[in-house]
């Protein structure tokens, strides 16, 4: 019953944002019923089209767990895409510098990540602990300074320089790289790894006493404070893990899709994860939900544009609107109630 | 040294004009209590319209009517989300965002062919729109701090139970203001077109986030937001000239690295508007 309650509006979200989409692509001259065929079997149409839902899936799902454990504290964590960049960079750096036996290799490779995106999101969570500074503009600002660091790390004057023409780095060594489920697929390890992460998360912050400091910071911190919890470090705390997390999800990536750092490789995995979260109401294994939507939509819309029925952005439309819907609950209760009262006035009369 | 010349200065100026509109319409929100970061994304719907109908039309300044209709509706959209539906301020703004980048993608490839890049369009002088720029941060200082308006506009901000009681709208006030900050954004979109004179996908590039963090450095007042955004422009407009002597990554850094550091100077000292972000629940008679 709980469950229901707290999908239901979700649901109704995805079923309005899908609704105004058809519209929108109804308005643009494409064929609606063209776009949702292809957008559903670009997103599920046979195992490997699923494949490629849970290939973008996985970025998505660290970057999701990222933005909902800031928001969990009452934080806003906007930034998890440079944090993501530099995991990834950091990550890939590990792969190809250090020889290790297989196994250890690739954790080391995600530390290195977590660790870079932690420091990441450190900065932006001392700032605002200690001098006040508004994270949601901090975390962007630092998001755009990373992109740019890694960009250099890679260009021609960079150091990590790999390829003469294109800004990457060499290839991480094979002991480093997250098995595949098939051949011609890109589907890794990375999202069984995902998934695990997503229930650690979970246990942190529903059965563990940190997780119920970092809840109640984010519920009332006046409270938390009176309550004995140190507010300050909590805040910290939440940014740094959010950063790691994120940093976490650039790791999986090059160690799974890209096997190399690639300069800009992100098509926006870190904005997907805010959507991921807040879609997921802030909950861990919402989360995978969440992210296997965004995944589909993403994987669909590449169909949708190889079938040559619309652009692929149509999905970035789509996914703003399913957002845009879902933040809102009392849209969704408004539309209920005036449902209710139509029936209601059906018996009176 | 050659790069502080007087063209220096000026190009500053130029640099700050987006970033002072923005910080202008989140003045007025945030003094009503509605908090927008939805700005980033009304800018860049801003500029994408304005590319739009004056590549259509060829004039620029239905262009720039248009792009202020979008930038209103927008707010509008942001304000009946936060006020009348009370989503989080947040959230609202951050969905809002993420809606316009998604339609600029979508937008410029239905119209263009091209993923998130227009082809030059007609424009008007950038600078009339520095004019219009400053005169509205000018009178704006009046209007705030000098006129029975901008009294109810700061009392619905700061109290806005006590508004209520003095007859005051409080949602309709907000919902005003807020439609007012989603125009000022647009007009700061329009104005990126025609200083570039196409549209990019990367064109607002923070300068929404940056306007917020002007508005912060300026406690909330037109003047000294114009200021800081000043500084801010001024910034962006030496990295372009360091570009000949540091790589263009590191020099392109430098405001976001200033934003950073600036917001964390100044933050604390800053007076917030009492009501800023909550829901006014009008008590059931």
């Amino acid at each position: 019953m709980k469950w229901a309650k707290e999908i239901g509006p979700v649901v109704g979200a995805i079923t309005l944002a899908l609704g105004v989409g058809a519209i929108v692509t109804a308005l643009t001259g494409y064929s609606v019923p063209q776009v949702f065929k292809y957008l559903a079997l670009g997103a599920f149409g046979d195992w490997y089209q699923v494949a490629q839902t849970l290939t973008q899936a996985t970025p998505i799902l660290f970057t999701s767990l990222s933005f909902l454990v800031a928001f969990r504290a009452g934080l806003f964590n906007i930034g998890a895409e440079g944090q993501l960049y530099l995991g990834a960079f950091f990550a890939a750096w590990a792969g190809f510098s250090f020889k290790l036996p297989p196994v250890i290799h690739p954790v080391v490779c995600l530390l290195f990540g977590a660790a870079a995106g932690a420091v990441w999101g450190f900065i932006p969570g001392w700032l605002r602990a200690k001098r006040g500074a508004n994270e949601f503009v901090t975390t962007m600002m630092l998001s755009y300074v990373a992109i740019k660091l890694t960009s250099w790390l890679v260009s021609p004057g960079g150091p990590y320089h790999g390829a003469h023409w294109a800004n990457q780095t060499v290839r991480i060594l094979t002991s480093a790289q997250f098995p595949r489920f098939m051949r011609g697929a890109q589907l890794s390890w990375g999202i069984i790894v995902a998934v695990l992460i997503a229930g650690i998360i979970w246990y942190l912050l529903f059965r563990t006493p940190r997780g119920y400091e970092l809840r109640a910071v984010g519920q009332n911190p006046l409270a938390a404070e009176y309550g004995g919890i140190n507010v300050t470090k909590n805040l910290i705390l939440a940014l740094t893990l959010a950063g790691a997390l994120a940093g976490l999800g650039g790791a999986a990536e090059i160690l799974g899709t890209h096997r190399r750092f690639i300069e800009l490789f992100s098509p926006g995995y870190g904005w997907d994860g805010i959507a991921g979260g807040l879609i997921a109401r802030a909950h861990p294994l919402g989360a995978i939900l969440a992210a296997v939507l965004m995944g589909a939509l993403r994987a669909g819309g590449q169909a949708i544009d190889r079938a040559g029925v619309a652009p692929a952005d149509l999905a970035a439309v789509i996914q703003g609107l399913v957002i845009l819907f879902v933040v809102a609950p009392e849209l969704i209760r408004y539309f209920q109630r005036v449902v209710r009262r139509k029936k209601l006035g059906d018996i009176e009369s | 040294m050659e790069i502080l010349s007087l063209n220096l200065f000026i190009a500053a100026l130029r640099l700050a004009t987006p970033i002072a509109l923005v910080a202008l319409g989140e003045t007025y929100s945030e003094r009503a209590g509605v908090i927008n970061v939805g700005v980033e994304g009304m800018a860049l719907a801003g500029a994408l319209t304005t590319a739009v109908v004056a590549y259509f039309t060829g004039s620029p300044t239905l262009a720039l009517i248009a792009a202020i209709g979008v930038g209103a509706f927008l707010g509008a959209l942001h304000a009946v989300w936060s006020v009348y539906l009370r989503a989080d301020h947040v959230v609202s703004g951050a969905a809002i965002n993420l809606l316009a980048l998604g339609f600029a993608l979508f937008l410029t490839r239905v119209i263009w062919g091209w993923r998130g890049a227009s082809p030059s369009a007609p424009t008007m002088d950038a600078w009339i729109l520095v004019g219009v720029g400053l005169f509205l941060i000018g009178i704006s200082q009046i209007y705030i701090f000098r006129t029975p308006w901008g009294l109810r506009l700061r009392v619905v901000g700061e109290h806005p139970r006590a508004a209520d009681t003095a007859g005051i709208n409080v949602h309709r006030t907000r919902l005003a203001y807020t439609v007012l900050n989603g125009a000022l954004c647009g007009l700061a979109g329009a104005f990126l077109f025609n200083n570039l004179g196409r549209f990019t996908e990367g064109m607002v590039g923070g300068r929404g986030f940056i306007g917020i963090a002007a508005m912060v450095v300026g406690n909330y007042r037109p003047l000294p937001a114009l200021l800081a955004a000043y500084l801010f422009g001024f910034v962006d407009a030496l990295q372009m000239r360091l570009q000949d002597y540091i790589p263009s990554q590191f020099s392109l850094m430098l405001p976001y690295i200033l934003t950073v550091i600036v917001l964390a100077g100044f933050l604390g000292r800053a007076k917030v508007p009492k009501a800023l972000g909550k829901p006014y629940i009008k008590e059931q008679g």
